[in-house]
Protein backbone atom coordinates (compact mmCIF):
# COMPACT_ATOMS: atom_id res chain seq x y z
CA UNK A 1 0.00 0.00 0.00
CA UNK A 2 2.80 2.39 0.96
CA UNK A 3 4.65 1.66 -2.27
CA UNK A 4 1.50 2.10 -4.32
CA UNK A 5 0.84 5.43 -2.62
CA UNK A 6 4.45 6.43 -3.17
CA UNK A 7 4.09 5.46 -6.83
CA UNK A 8 1.05 7.72 -7.26
CA UNK A 9 2.71 10.58 -5.41
CA UNK A 10 5.81 10.21 -7.56
CA UNK A 11 3.71 10.33 -10.72
CA UNK A 12 1.89 13.45 -9.46
CA UNK A 13 5.16 15.17 -8.56
CA UNK A 14 6.60 14.27 -11.96
CA UNK A 15 3.62 15.87 -13.68
CA UNK A 16 4.31 19.10 -11.77
CA UNK A 17 8.00 18.92 -12.62
CA UNK A 18 7.38 18.18 -16.29
CA UNK A 19 5.21 21.30 -16.56
CA UNK A 20 7.97 23.37 -15.05
CA UNK A 21 10.74 22.09 -17.33
CA UNK A 22 11.54 24.28 -20.33
CA UNK A 23 10.50 23.30 -23.85
CA UNK A 24 13.72 23.85 -25.80
CA UNK A 25 13.13 25.24 -29.29
CA UNK A 26 16.15 23.24 -30.51
CA UNK A 27 14.21 20.06 -29.67
CA UNK A 28 11.11 21.26 -31.51
CA UNK A 29 9.50 22.34 -28.23
CA UNK A 30 9.31 18.77 -26.90
CA UNK A 31 9.61 18.47 -23.13
CA UNK A 32 11.52 15.69 -21.34
CA UNK A 33 9.01 12.80 -21.04
CA UNK A 34 9.11 12.27 -17.27
CA UNK A 35 5.61 10.80 -17.02
CA UNK A 36 6.21 8.41 -19.91
CA UNK A 37 9.47 7.27 -18.32
CA UNK A 38 7.74 6.66 -14.98
CA UNK A 39 4.95 4.67 -16.60
CA UNK A 40 7.57 2.52 -18.30
CA UNK A 41 9.61 2.15 -15.11
CA UNK A 42 6.64 0.71 -13.23
CA UNK A 43 5.56 -1.45 -16.19
CA UNK A 44 8.99 -3.11 -16.18
CA UNK A 45 9.10 -3.74 -12.44
CA UNK A 46 5.66 -4.11 -10.92
CA UNK A 47 2.74 -6.54 -11.16
CA UNK A 48 -0.08 -6.18 -13.64
CA UNK A 49 -2.38 -4.18 -11.34
CA UNK A 50 0.31 -1.65 -10.47
CA UNK A 51 1.32 -1.42 -14.11
CA UNK A 52 -2.21 -0.46 -15.15
CA UNK A 53 -2.54 1.96 -12.24
CA UNK A 54 0.73 3.70 -13.13
CA UNK A 55 0.13 3.75 -16.87
CA UNK A 56 -3.45 5.05 -16.69
CA UNK A 57 -2.66 7.63 -13.99
CA UNK A 58 0.33 8.97 -15.92
CA UNK A 59 -1.64 9.06 -19.18
CA UNK A 60 -4.63 10.79 -17.58
CA UNK A 61 -2.37 13.41 -16.03
CA UNK A 62 -0.45 14.01 -19.26
CA UNK A 63 -3.58 14.37 -21.40
CA UNK A 64 -5.73 15.98 -18.72
CA UNK A 65 -3.24 18.76 -18.06
CA UNK A 66 -2.64 19.34 -21.77
CA UNK A 67 -4.78 21.30 -24.19
CA UNK A 68 -6.91 19.48 -26.77
CA UNK A 69 -8.43 16.03 -26.80
CA UNK A 70 -7.61 13.09 -24.56
CA UNK A 71 -5.55 10.74 -26.66
CA UNK A 72 -1.82 10.95 -27.27
CA UNK A 73 -0.73 9.61 -23.89
CA UNK A 74 -3.87 7.57 -23.30
CA UNK A 75 -3.09 5.54 -26.42
CA UNK A 76 0.71 5.47 -26.30
CA UNK A 77 1.40 4.76 -22.61
CA UNK A 78 -0.77 1.60 -22.30
CA UNK A 79 0.60 0.15 -25.56
CA UNK A 80 4.23 0.53 -24.50
CA UNK A 81 3.31 -0.43 -20.93
CA UNK A 82 1.69 -3.70 -22.00
CA UNK A 83 4.63 -4.55 -24.26
CA UNK A 84 7.18 -3.80 -21.54
CA UNK A 85 5.17 -5.73 -18.95
CA UNK A 86 4.96 -8.81 -21.18
CA UNK A 87 8.68 -9.02 -21.81
CA UNK A 88 9.87 -7.82 -18.41
CA UNK A 89 11.11 -11.30 -17.45
CA UNK A 90 13.23 -11.54 -20.58
CA UNK A 91 15.07 -8.26 -20.21
CA UNK A 92 17.30 -6.83 -17.50
CA UNK A 93 15.19 -3.88 -16.37
CA UNK A 94 18.11 -2.04 -14.76
CA UNK A 95 20.43 -2.56 -17.73
CA UNK A 96 21.49 0.59 -19.52
CA UNK A 97 20.83 -0.85 -22.99
CA UNK A 98 17.28 -1.88 -22.01
CA UNK A 99 16.57 1.57 -20.66
CA UNK A 100 18.02 3.34 -23.68
CA UNK A 101 15.96 1.20 -26.07
CA UNK A 102 12.71 1.49 -24.10
CA UNK A 103 13.27 5.19 -23.40
CA UNK A 104 13.73 5.87 -27.10
CA UNK A 105 10.71 3.72 -27.95
CA UNK A 106 8.30 5.44 -25.60
CA UNK A 107 9.57 8.90 -26.58
CA UNK A 108 9.16 8.27 -30.30
CA UNK A 109 5.90 6.37 -29.98
CA UNK A 110 4.21 9.02 -27.80
CA UNK A 111 5.27 11.78 -30.19
CA UNK A 112 4.20 9.74 -33.23
CA UNK A 113 0.71 9.19 -31.77
CA UNK A 114 0.50 12.89 -30.83
CA UNK A 115 1.43 13.93 -34.37
CA UNK A 116 -1.22 11.56 -35.79
CA UNK A 117 -3.99 12.76 -33.45
CA UNK A 118 -3.17 16.45 -33.75
CA UNK A 119 -2.97 16.25 -37.54
CA UNK A 120 -6.12 14.13 -37.90
CA UNK A 121 -8.15 16.39 -35.62
CA UNK A 122 -6.89 19.52 -37.35
CA UNK A 123 -5.46 20.98 -34.15
CA UNK A 124 -1.97 21.24 -35.65
CA UNK A 125 -1.20 21.17 -39.39
CA UNK A 126 1.24 18.41 -40.37
CA UNK A 127 4.69 19.75 -41.19
CA UNK A 128 7.21 17.11 -42.23
CA UNK A 129 10.30 19.01 -41.06
CA UNK A 130 8.88 19.85 -37.64
CA UNK A 131 7.50 16.31 -37.21
CA UNK A 132 10.96 14.86 -37.96
CA UNK A 133 12.66 17.21 -35.49
CA UNK A 134 10.12 16.31 -32.82
CA UNK A 135 10.47 12.57 -33.39
CA UNK A 136 14.26 12.76 -33.28
CA UNK A 137 14.17 14.96 -30.17
CA UNK A 138 11.77 12.59 -28.44
CA UNK A 139 14.14 9.72 -29.19
CA UNK A 140 17.08 11.52 -27.56
CA UNK A 141 15.08 12.87 -24.65
CA UNK A 142 13.51 9.46 -23.96
CA UNK A 143 16.96 7.84 -23.96
CA UNK A 144 18.27 10.48 -21.58
CA UNK A 145 15.32 10.57 -19.20
CA UNK A 146 14.51 6.89 -18.55
CA UNK A 147 17.92 5.96 -17.03
CA UNK A 148 17.80 9.06 -14.81
CA UNK A 149 14.25 8.33 -13.67
CA UNK A 150 15.09 4.66 -13.03
CA UNK A 151 18.14 5.58 -10.96
CA UNK A 152 16.18 8.11 -8.89
CA UNK A 153 13.20 5.84 -8.21
CA UNK A 154 15.48 2.87 -7.42
CA UNK A 155 17.26 5.00 -4.80
CA UNK A 156 13.95 6.27 -3.43
CA UNK A 157 12.51 2.76 -3.14
CA UNK A 158 15.72 1.39 -1.65
CA UNK A 159 15.38 3.89 1.17
CA UNK A 160 12.00 2.38 2.13
CA UNK A 161 11.74 -0.62 4.46
CA UNK A 162 11.92 -3.89 2.50
CA UNK A 163 8.81 -6.01 2.12
CA UNK A 164 8.66 -9.64 1.07
CA UNK A 165 6.41 -11.16 -1.53
CA UNK A 166 5.42 -7.94 -3.16
CA UNK A 167 4.10 -8.50 -6.69
CA UNK A 168 6.33 -10.40 -9.07
CA UNK A 169 9.45 -9.36 -7.17
CA UNK B 1 -9.49 -7.68 -20.98
CA UNK B 2 -7.01 -5.99 -23.30
CA UNK B 3 -9.65 -5.85 -26.04
CA UNK B 4 -12.16 -4.14 -23.73
CA UNK B 5 -9.50 -1.69 -22.55
CA UNK B 6 -8.50 -0.96 -26.15
CA UNK B 7 -12.11 -0.34 -27.21
CA UNK B 8 -12.66 1.98 -24.24
CA UNK B 9 -9.48 3.90 -24.99
CA UNK B 10 -10.34 4.29 -28.68
CA UNK B 11 -13.82 5.49 -27.74
CA UNK B 12 -12.40 8.09 -25.36
CA UNK B 13 -9.94 9.33 -27.98
CA UNK B 14 -12.02 9.32 -31.13
CA UNK B 15 -15.63 9.88 -30.05
CA UNK B 16 -16.04 13.67 -30.13
CA UNK B 17 -17.71 14.62 -26.84
CA UNK B 18 -16.31 18.06 -25.99
CA UNK B 19 -18.37 18.55 -22.82
CA UNK B 20 -17.35 15.14 -21.47
CA UNK B 21 -13.71 15.79 -22.38
CA UNK B 22 -13.84 19.11 -20.55
CA UNK B 23 -15.41 17.44 -17.51
CA UNK B 24 -12.63 14.86 -17.50
CA UNK B 25 -9.99 17.54 -17.81
CA UNK B 26 -11.74 19.56 -15.10
CA UNK B 27 -11.51 16.58 -12.75
CA UNK B 28 -7.81 16.03 -13.45
CA UNK B 29 -6.97 19.73 -13.17
CA UNK B 30 -9.12 20.08 -10.05
CA UNK B 31 -7.14 17.32 -8.34
CA UNK B 32 -3.84 18.87 -9.38
CA UNK B 33 -4.79 22.53 -8.77
CA UNK B 34 -3.86 22.77 -5.05
CA UNK B 35 -0.51 21.04 -5.69
CA UNK B 36 0.16 23.31 -8.67
CA UNK B 37 -0.55 26.41 -6.59
CA UNK B 38 1.75 25.24 -3.81
CA UNK B 39 4.48 24.19 -6.23
CA UNK B 40 4.20 27.45 -8.16
CA UNK B 41 4.45 29.48 -4.95
CA UNK B 42 7.53 27.57 -3.77
CA UNK B 43 9.14 27.87 -7.22
CA UNK B 44 8.59 31.65 -7.30
CA UNK B 45 10.18 32.01 -3.88
CA UNK B 46 13.16 29.93 -4.99
CA UNK B 47 13.48 32.01 -8.16
CA UNK B 48 13.37 35.23 -6.11
CA UNK B 49 16.00 33.89 -3.73
CA UNK B 50 18.17 32.86 -6.70
CA UNK B 51 17.85 36.33 -8.19
CA UNK B 52 18.85 37.89 -4.88
CA UNK B 53 21.89 35.61 -4.59
CA UNK B 54 23.04 36.50 -8.10
CA UNK B 55 23.58 39.97 -6.66
CA UNK B 56 25.26 43.01 -8.11
CA UNK B 57 26.18 41.56 -11.51
CA UNK B 58 22.53 41.12 -12.36
CA UNK B 59 21.66 44.51 -10.90
CA UNK B 60 24.20 46.30 -13.11
CA UNK B 61 22.82 44.56 -16.18
CA UNK B 62 19.27 45.42 -15.14
CA UNK B 63 20.29 49.05 -14.58
CA UNK B 64 21.72 49.27 -18.10
CA UNK B 65 18.54 47.77 -19.58
CA UNK B 66 16.36 50.13 -17.59
CA UNK B 67 18.40 53.16 -18.72
CA UNK B 68 17.83 52.17 -22.35
CA UNK B 69 14.16 51.57 -21.66
CA UNK B 70 13.90 55.00 -20.01
CA UNK B 71 15.23 56.76 -23.12
CA UNK B 72 12.72 54.92 -25.30
CA UNK B 73 9.82 55.57 -22.94
CA UNK B 74 10.65 59.29 -22.71
CA UNK B 75 10.57 59.55 -26.50
CA UNK B 76 7.26 57.73 -26.62
CA UNK B 77 5.86 59.85 -23.79
CA UNK B 78 6.50 63.10 -25.62
CA UNK B 79 4.61 61.73 -28.63
CA UNK B 80 1.81 60.40 -26.47
CA UNK B 81 1.35 63.75 -24.71
CA UNK B 82 0.64 65.39 -28.07
CA UNK B 83 -1.70 62.56 -29.04
CA UNK B 84 -3.52 62.74 -25.70
CA UNK B 85 -4.04 66.49 -26.08
CA UNK B 86 -5.47 65.98 -29.57
CA UNK B 87 -7.61 63.13 -28.30
CA UNK B 88 -9.08 65.18 -25.45
CA UNK B 89 -9.86 68.07 -27.74
CA UNK B 90 -11.62 65.81 -30.25
CA UNK B 91 -13.56 63.97 -27.55
CA UNK B 92 -14.88 67.19 -26.11
CA UNK B 93 -15.69 68.49 -29.56
CA UNK B 94 -17.74 65.46 -30.54
CA UNK B 95 -19.09 64.85 -27.05
CA UNK B 96 -17.97 61.25 -27.01
CA UNK B 97 -18.39 59.49 -23.74
CA UNK B 98 -15.34 57.86 -22.22
CA UNK B 99 -14.81 54.29 -23.22
CA UNK B 100 -16.45 51.92 -20.80
CA UNK B 101 -13.85 50.31 -18.55
CA UNK B 102 -13.34 46.59 -18.70
CA UNK B 103 -14.11 44.28 -15.84
CA UNK B 104 -10.87 42.44 -15.25
CA UNK B 105 -10.22 39.37 -13.10
CA UNK B 106 -6.69 39.19 -11.70
CA UNK B 107 -5.26 35.65 -11.88
CA UNK B 108 -1.97 34.06 -10.98
CA UNK B 109 -0.21 31.73 -13.39
CA UNK B 110 0.20 28.33 -11.74
CA UNK B 111 1.85 26.29 -14.46
CA UNK B 112 2.86 25.94 -18.08
CA UNK B 113 2.09 23.39 -20.78
CA UNK B 114 3.01 19.81 -19.93
CA UNK B 115 3.84 18.39 -23.36
CA UNK B 116 5.41 21.31 -25.22
CA UNK B 117 2.90 20.88 -28.05
CA UNK B 118 1.04 24.06 -27.13
CA UNK B 119 2.06 27.51 -25.97
CA UNK B 120 -0.21 27.72 -22.97
CA UNK B 121 -0.22 28.71 -19.32
CA UNK B 122 -2.70 27.62 -16.65
CA UNK B 123 -4.38 30.13 -14.36
CA UNK B 124 -5.38 29.45 -10.78
CA UNK B 125 -8.98 30.61 -11.36
CA UNK B 126 -11.77 29.13 -13.43
CA UNK B 127 -15.49 29.28 -14.15
CA UNK B 128 -16.27 29.60 -10.42
CA UNK B 129 -14.54 32.98 -10.53
CA UNK B 130 -16.39 34.10 -13.65
CA UNK B 131 -13.84 33.12 -16.28
CA UNK B 132 -15.30 31.89 -19.56
CA UNK B 133 -13.81 30.41 -22.70
CA UNK B 134 -12.54 32.74 -25.43
CA UNK B 135 -12.14 35.69 -23.06
CA UNK B 136 -9.06 37.83 -23.75
CA UNK B 137 -6.15 37.70 -21.31
CA UNK B 138 -3.94 40.75 -20.85
CA UNK B 139 -1.07 41.85 -18.64
CA UNK B 140 0.58 45.23 -18.02
CA UNK B 141 2.92 44.36 -20.92
CA UNK B 142 0.06 43.83 -23.36
CA UNK B 143 -1.96 41.01 -24.87
CA UNK B 144 -1.19 37.57 -23.47
CA UNK B 145 -3.74 35.41 -25.32
CA UNK B 146 -7.20 34.03 -24.80
CA UNK B 147 -8.87 31.47 -22.53
CA UNK B 148 -8.96 28.21 -24.48
CA UNK B 149 -10.45 25.91 -21.84
CA UNK B 150 -12.11 26.86 -18.57
CA UNK B 151 -12.78 24.35 -15.79
CA UNK B 152 -14.26 25.18 -12.36
CA UNK B 153 -10.88 25.76 -10.69
CA UNK B 154 -8.48 26.51 -13.54
CA UNK B 155 -8.33 28.13 -16.97
CA UNK B 156 -5.99 27.23 -19.82
CA UNK B 157 -4.74 30.28 -21.72
CA UNK B 158 -3.61 29.92 -25.32
CA UNK B 159 -0.75 32.40 -25.71
CA UNK B 160 -0.64 34.81 -28.63
CA UNK B 161 2.56 33.06 -29.78
CA UNK B 162 0.72 29.76 -30.38
CA UNK B 163 -0.06 29.04 -34.05
CA UNK B 164 -3.69 28.31 -33.11
CA UNK B 165 -4.18 31.85 -31.72
CA UNK B 166 -5.35 34.51 -34.17
CA UNK B 167 -6.05 38.14 -33.36
CA UNK B 168 -7.28 40.95 -35.56
CA UNK B 169 -4.68 43.72 -35.24
CA UNK B 170 -3.50 47.00 -36.63
CA UNK B 171 -0.31 48.99 -36.82
CA UNK B 172 -1.03 51.97 -34.61
CA UNK B 173 1.19 54.45 -36.50
CA UNK B 174 -0.42 53.96 -39.89
CA UNK B 175 -3.76 52.44 -38.90
CA UNK B 176 -3.00 49.47 -41.16
CA UNK B 177 -5.03 46.34 -40.43
CA UNK B 178 -3.93 42.71 -40.48
CA UNK B 179 -4.18 39.39 -38.68
CA UNK B 180 -1.70 38.36 -36.00
CA UNK B 181 -1.04 34.62 -35.82
CA UNK B 182 1.33 32.88 -33.41
CA UNK B 183 4.56 31.47 -34.85
CA UNK B 184 5.93 29.46 -31.91
CA UNK B 185 9.38 30.33 -30.60
CA UNK B 186 12.67 31.09 -32.30
CA UNK B 187 15.91 29.26 -31.51
CA UNK B 188 16.64 31.68 -28.66
CA UNK B 189 13.34 30.68 -27.08
CA UNK B 190 11.68 34.04 -27.72
CA UNK B 191 7.99 33.76 -28.58
CA UNK B 192 7.19 34.93 -32.09
CA UNK B 193 4.08 35.99 -33.97
CA UNK B 194 3.38 37.08 -37.50
CA UNK B 195 1.10 39.84 -38.72
CA UNK B 196 -0.38 38.71 -42.03
CA UNK B 197 -2.65 40.12 -44.71
CA UNK B 198 -1.15 43.60 -44.54
CA UNK B 199 -1.93 45.64 -47.64
CA UNK B 200 1.33 45.62 -49.59
CA UNK B 201 0.90 49.26 -50.60
CA UNK B 202 1.02 50.35 -46.95
CA UNK B 203 4.37 51.20 -45.43
CA UNK B 204 5.41 49.07 -42.46
CA UNK B 205 8.55 49.95 -40.53
CA UNK B 206 10.66 47.93 -38.11
CA UNK B 207 9.72 49.13 -34.62
CA UNK B 208 6.10 49.94 -35.45
CA UNK B 209 3.74 49.14 -32.60
CA UNK B 210 1.08 46.49 -33.25
CA UNK B 211 -2.15 46.69 -31.23
CA UNK B 212 -5.47 44.86 -31.25
CA UNK B 213 -7.99 46.31 -33.69
CA UNK B 214 -11.07 45.29 -31.70
CA UNK B 215 -12.53 43.59 -34.78
CA UNK B 216 -12.06 39.94 -33.70
CA UNK B 217 -15.32 38.09 -34.05
CA UNK B 218 -14.51 34.89 -32.14
CA UNK B 219 -16.10 34.57 -28.70
CA UNK B 220 -15.91 37.75 -26.66
CA UNK B 221 -13.45 39.43 -29.04
CA UNK B 222 -10.36 41.33 -27.97
CA UNK B 223 -10.53 44.84 -26.53
CA UNK B 224 -9.37 47.59 -28.84
CA UNK B 225 -5.91 49.12 -28.64
CA UNK B 226 -4.17 46.52 -26.47
CA UNK B 227 -0.44 46.36 -27.17
CA UNK B 228 0.67 43.12 -28.86
CA UNK B 229 4.28 43.84 -29.80
CA UNK B 230 6.67 45.68 -32.09
CA UNK B 231 7.49 44.85 -35.70
CA UNK B 232 10.79 42.98 -35.86
CA UNK B 233 11.07 42.21 -39.60
CA UNK B 234 9.03 43.05 -42.67
CA UNK B 235 8.64 40.61 -45.58
CA UNK B 236 7.44 41.93 -48.92
CA UNK B 237 6.45 39.74 -51.83
CA UNK B 238 6.21 41.72 -55.05
CA UNK B 239 4.13 39.07 -56.75
CA UNK B 240 1.60 38.75 -53.90
CA UNK B 241 -1.27 40.90 -52.70
CA UNK B 242 -0.06 41.21 -49.15
CA UNK B 243 3.04 41.67 -47.06
CA UNK B 244 3.68 40.24 -43.60
CA UNK B 245 5.64 41.32 -40.56
CA UNK B 246 7.29 39.32 -37.79
CA UNK B 247 6.56 40.62 -34.33
CA UNK B 248 7.70 39.73 -30.84
CA UNK B 249 4.69 39.50 -28.49
CA UNK B 250 6.27 41.12 -25.47
CA UNK B 251 3.71 40.04 -22.87
CA UNK B 252 4.48 36.35 -23.39
CA UNK B 253 8.26 36.67 -22.92
CA UNK B 254 9.46 34.93 -19.76
CA UNK B 255 7.37 33.27 -17.09
CA UNK B 256 4.23 35.25 -16.38
CA UNK B 257 3.27 35.76 -12.76
CA UNK B 258 0.00 37.62 -12.86
CA UNK B 259 -2.40 38.29 -15.72
CA UNK B 260 -5.89 39.71 -16.08
CA UNK B 261 -8.82 38.03 -17.78
CA UNK B 262 -11.19 40.51 -19.40
CA UNK B 263 -14.49 39.30 -17.98
CA UNK B 264 -16.95 41.59 -19.71
CA UNK B 265 -16.89 44.80 -21.64
CA UNK B 266 -19.36 47.00 -23.42
CA UNK B 267 -19.35 47.93 -27.08
CA UNK B 268 -16.50 50.30 -27.75
CA UNK B 269 -16.92 53.71 -29.19
CA UNK B 270 -20.68 53.60 -28.64
CA UNK B 271 -22.27 55.95 -26.25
Amino acid sequence: MTRRLLMLLTIGASALLQQLLPAWPLFGGVKPPLLAALALYYALRRDSRDMWLAVVTAALLQDGLDLGVFGPALLAFPMIGILAHRIRNEVFADGLVTQLVFGAAIGVFTTFIAILIHSASGQRPFHFGMASVRLLSSLWLGMAVLPLVSLSINKLEASLPQRRGYGWQ
Amino acid sequence: MYAVAAVLLLAVVFVPLPSLTLKGKGAVRGVMAPAERGFSSVWKRLADAGAAIRGMGGAAEKNRDLSLELVRVQAELSQLCDAEADNERLRRAFEFSRQKSYTMIPCNVVSRNISGWWSTVRLGKGTRDGIEENRPVISPDGLVGKVAEATPLTAEVLLVSDPACRVSAKISRSNTFGLVRGAGANLKGLPMARMEFIDKDKEVRVGDEVVTSGLSSAGGGFPKGVHIGYVDKVHRDDSGLYQYAEIIPRATVGLLDYVFVVAAHGPEGVK
